[in-house]
């Protein structure tokens, strides 16, 4: 095998030599057969002759030598790529036109395929991914489609389970890491001990939990991830045995994670709404109590058995659910549902995701059709040569051959281009940074990738070449010589005569029709979504998480002195008109919620406990927001806990609660042991968690009677909002420089950052529509100028026999609009078909919107019209005399 | 003369070719002489078809050449049965063998 191979590649490298050898040894044998012949009486000259007639053709032989020598294919390969390279550089326009719209096409579709790959592929960090699972609980019936489990239940289902290996109870927050010289947020997760190795993570320095750690009473220990071992410990290597403080407490690090472990919150989401816990500890108290099943803030991880499936864990998982709605009274929907963690990693980005792919497939499709049609062109106006080498004795196959090659080339050029445009295209996307698209921070080229776009290099290429290949290779020989290589004279001036061009461009038509739809649906959702009153006004507000928590902020009253000091001095800064403090901003990812009793109200039985959104907020949070207040009062600064209880509660639960509009007055309460709260005011509804999603009811405490010690500070300022930003970070620090601000941004950014999803869905779908819709253009314009190109001749004899020349563009744009309509018609099914795929997507608009269809339909049917006017201005200017003599 | 003759079945000039290279290394028209030869001139060799047929037998590594001269003082390649294809030579003159008698006793019985 070797042997033949090197064998091979010397006949390759060789070649002449060979060749110079094959030449000698046919002359040594002429000459002795010569010989032969003379000896046996023949004269010189007939011996001559029947030595050469014995042998046969010389010219035959050695290329049925160099044939057997095995290097045909590559010979024939490389030939057809020298003559291919020969007539790119003949054509370097056309040439540049077709790898453009093909590096476009196959450039999307690698940018698109590199996410699809990382996220639906590639499997997650973590050992025997497909056997870990999320739990969570769901009731749809009172609307929670989901929740985060409690400790109790934690406990129920790891005693009572009957499919689970291992399972880990994970709670996550944000901590303050004092004792250096500027105290920071980090965050961390607490979890049992089962929880990294159930990941796979072993440490890299020290050790990790063990399982006696999950028990009460047990020294306070840290492990670090590698990142804030780099960051915050220099990568000292003997930061194991350390004392580190975290909220006013000391805890002893005995472990660092290497730097491949992650967990991000795509894979955990937790309570806190962190990103990526920097720092492990054991579960807290809380966790350790099995009969805790108020604390509905903890994520449940597990390994399925080997074997077991995600059905079978969770028809167990059932039993389980089932049993704690009956003894803990929950609502008849009730369920627990067991998510691979697979899922819950991709969850609803997975429509996006395939509706992006299949867009970008559509667009690829559009530019084959395209390219197909411009090569289509091409060969048209080389029938003649290819005449030629039919003549000389190329076979169909062997043209065929050629021209394949000659369109797999241009395809891989596409593709190599295709790879920068999706690097660029994936770096913009990264910089988009829109928010939830998991795992981006793993997205790149790899060799799956780099395969893909090899693979659909040559596909396209053989896709879009075949067509034109088996049109031109299929040559009329006579026809062609004689008609002087300007094509069949015999085609007229009708798309009928052409019945594959006319059908590619329907294609195209139809295919970027469905697109567009889409595209525009986006459109209006999306400007549905930004003219979504978020019941603030977020213009020139500032606003900044402000932590006022550690060892020196225990007691409550140096929190509230700190939030009104630095209330009282943020006031008189230039421009500021008002300023307040919230627990919990909108659209952050802050969040504070639990159970509400009202008085007088007995729930239905099986009605699970009411829970409202709470928040602390300082007197004149609401007027710095502009958040309206509907009846009664905001809070006071005389509102301190040594008056009365008060809070104010939003037109949401007042409508539900007080319909007549009495609810100021009335007395609430978390929970059976706190005393009752008197409602004071009623403020306007507020989009908490994004203008898309519906918000649950609030109460708003006073921070004065509830001081908390996160506060997010807002500012609105009619003065630039960074300079005023950057004067409040000062004033922080001049009070007090170890409280820490994090999370600076502007309300308008934040409002901006909430629709990030939609505007990434909007542009993507909306730059692949665009260019469906330019390439389709071109395909147009293509067809019809050939058309005119091809039909000259007829044109300049209904001209001499007197056709007016508005006759001839009326002519021309009929058969352009017969095609559009066609393409149209064709694409609106099609539309119809799909767009319904896409209604998770859309925000306030029907996948079946009229207006959307309407403007698509009249913007194609524009953009086809106008790529008819230049063929059609070249048909009127076609002067018959000079078009005549030319024929 | 010629009708007599019988043209080569597909595949059996190989076999004929390493059997004449078996008893000596020759050049290509020698070999073109000794299959005539030998066949008592009943087989038609086509002298075109040698050359391409020494080429593949050379790249499968059956035969190897070499350029010597000639009986008549001339240069001449000469070609030369490898090891692999004296083997190559036993296995398909026993299969010629075996389906020529199977053809034979097809054709004595039917």
């Amino acid at each position: 095998m070797l042997k033949d191979l090197l064998y091979r590649l010397r006949a390759l490298f060789h070649r002449r030599e060979m060749d110079a050898e094959v030449d000698d040894e046919l002359r040594h044998h002429i000459e002795r057969e010569t010989e032969k012949y003379r000896r046996a009486g023949f004269t010189p000259d007939d011996a001559a002759r029947r030595a050469n007639l014995a042998l046969g053709g010389r010219e035959q032989i050695k290329q049925q030598s160099r044939d057997s020598r095995g290097t045909k294919f590559i010979e024939d390969l490389l030939q057809d790529l020298h003559y291919a390279m020969r007539s790119f550089a003949k054509t370097p326009g056309l040439t540049a036109l077709i790898v453009l719209s093909l590096a476009i096409g196959i450039g999307a579709n690698t940018a698109i395929f590199s996410v699809t790959s990382t996220l639906l592929l590639k499997p997650l960090p973590y050992p025997n991914p497909d056997r870990l699972a999320i739990l969570w609980l769901r009731s749809p019936g009172i609307g929670i489609p989901q929740d985060w489990p409690s400790p109790g239940q934690y406990h129920d289902i790891v005693t009572q389970n009957r499919v689970f290996q291992d399972t880990a109870l994970v709670i996550g927050d944000s901590y303050t890491l004092t004792d250096r010289a500027k105290a920071i947020k980090v965050d961390g997760i607490q979890a049992t001990s089962s929880l990294l190795p159930m990941l796979g993570a072993k440490p890299l320095l020290g050790r990790i939990f063990l399982p006696e750690e999950d028990q009460l009473g047990q020294p306070k220990t840290v492990v670090l991830t590698y990142g804030l071992w780099q960051r915050e410990f220099a990568g000292d290597p003997n930061v194991v045995g350390r004392a580190i403080t975290l909220d006013g407490q000391t805890h002893t690090v005995i472990g660092v994670l290497p730097a491949s472990f992650r967990l991000n919150h795509e894979v955990i989401p937790t309570v806190g709404g962190i990103d990526k816990p920097e720092f492990f500890m054991p579960p807290p108290d809380d966790a350790k109590n099995p009969a805790n099943y108020g604390s509905e803030n903890y994520n449940i991880l597990a390994r399925l058995k080997p074997g077991v499936t995600m059905r079978q864990a969770q028809s167990d998982i059932d039993v389980i659910a089932a049993r704690l709605r009956e003894e803990k009274h929950r609502d008849r929907s009730f369920t627990i549902s067991v998510v691979p963690l697979t899922e819950q990693v991709v969850g609803d980005i997975r429509t996006a995701l395939l509706i992006l792919f299949g867009a970008v497939a559509l667009v690829l499709l559009i530019a084959c059709t395209n390219v197909a049609n411009l090569l289509l062109s091409r060969a048209a106006a080389r029938q003649r040569e290819i005449a030629i080498r039919a003549a000389l004795g190329a076979g169909r196959m062997r043209v065929m051959r050629q021209l394949l090659t000659e369109s797999v080339l241009l395809s891989l050029m596409g593709g190599v281009a295709g790879v920068s445009i999706s690097s660029l295209s994936i770096s913009i996307a990264r910089k988009m940074h829109p928010g939830n698209i998991p795992r981006l921070e793993e997205l790149g080229m790899d060799f799956r990738v780099l395969g893909f776009t090899f693979a659909i290099s040559i596909f396209t290429g053989v896709v879009f070449g075949l067509a034109p290949a088996l049109r031109a290779s299929r040559v009329d020989l006579t026809a062609n010589l004689k008609a002087g290589g300007k094509g069949l004279a015999n085609s007229g001036l009708s798309v009928r005569h052409d019945k594959l061009r006319g059908a590619l461009v329907i294609a195209e038509l139809a295919i970027s029709l469905p697109l567009l739809v889409g595209a525009g649906l986006l459109v209006r959702s999306f400007i549905r979504l930004a003219n979504v009153a978020p019941g603030f006004n977020p213009q020139h507000v500032v606003s900044m998480d402000v932590g006022a928590y550690g060892p020196q902020f225990k007691d409550p009253v140096t929190r509230i002195q700190f939030y009104q000091q630095l209330s009282e001095r943020t006031r008189q800064l230039p421009g500021v008109s008002a300023t307040g403090a919230v627990s919990a901003l909108p659209l952050t990812s802050a969040v504070g919620w639990g159970g509400m009793q009202i008085e007088g109200y007995v729930p239905p039985p099986n009605e699970p406990e009411l829970q409202v959104d709470q928040r602390a907020a300082t007197p004149s949070y609401f007027s710095a927001m502009e958040i309206p207040l509907i009846r009664g009062r905001v809070f006071a600064e005389t509102d301190t806990d040594k008056m009365p209880r008060v809070a104010i509660i939003d037109q949401k639960m007042a409508d539900r609660f007080w319909p007549n509009g009495d609810a100021v007055g009335k007395r609430i309460r978390p929970s059976d042991d706190s005393p009752w709260i008197t409602i004071v005011g009623v403020v306007g509804v507020v989009k908490e968690y994004g203008l898309d999603t519906e918000t649950r009811m609030v109460v708003y405490y006073s921070h004065t009677q509830r001081p908390s010690g996160t506060m997010y500070v807002v500012a609105r300022t009619a003065s630039d909002p960074a300079s005023t930003t950057a004067a409040i970070i000062h004033l922080v620090n001049s009070i007090n420089p170890n409280v820490s601000v994090y999370d600076v941004a502007t309300m308008e950014q934040r409002v901006q950052d909430s629709m990030a999803r939609q505007r990434f869905a909007m542009t993507m779908l909306g730059g692949f529509a665009g260019f469906a819709m330019i390439l389709a253009a071109i395909g147009v314009y293509g067809v019809m100028s050939f058309l005119v190109t091809q039909g000259t001749a007829e044109i300049a004899i209904r001209m001499a026999l007197g056709a007016p020349r508005t006759g001839i563009l009326s002519l021309i744009f009929r058969q352009g609009m017969t095609l559009a309509l066609a393409g149209v018609f064709v694409g609106l099914l099609g539309a119809f078909g799909l767009t319904h795929l896409m209604s998770s997507l859309l925000f306030g608009v029907k996948p079946t919107d009229p207006l959307t269809f309407f403007s698509v339909l009249a913007m194609l049917l524009f953009v086809a019209l106008s790529a008819c006017l230049f063929p059609a201005g070249r048909a009127m200017r076609i002067d018959p005399m000079v078009a005549l003599r030319t024929e | 003369m010629a009708e007599e003759r019988i043209d080569l079945p597909q595949g059996t000039l190989d076999l004929l070719i390493l059997k004449a290279l078996a008893l000596e290394s020759m050049h290509g028209w020698a070999i073109s002489e000794r299959l005539q030869q030998i066949s008592r001139e009943a087989l038609q060799v086509q002298q075109g078809s040698l050359y391409p047929a020494l080429h593949r037998l050379e790249r499968r590594g059956w035969i190897k050449a070499h350029w010597a001269t000639s009986e008549n003082n001339r240069r001449a390649k000469y070609y030369k049965l490898t090891l692999q294809g004296q083997k190559q030579l036993e296995v398909e003159t026993a299969t010629w063998r075996k389906l020529t008698s199977a053809v034979g006793r097809v054709l004595d019985t039917a």
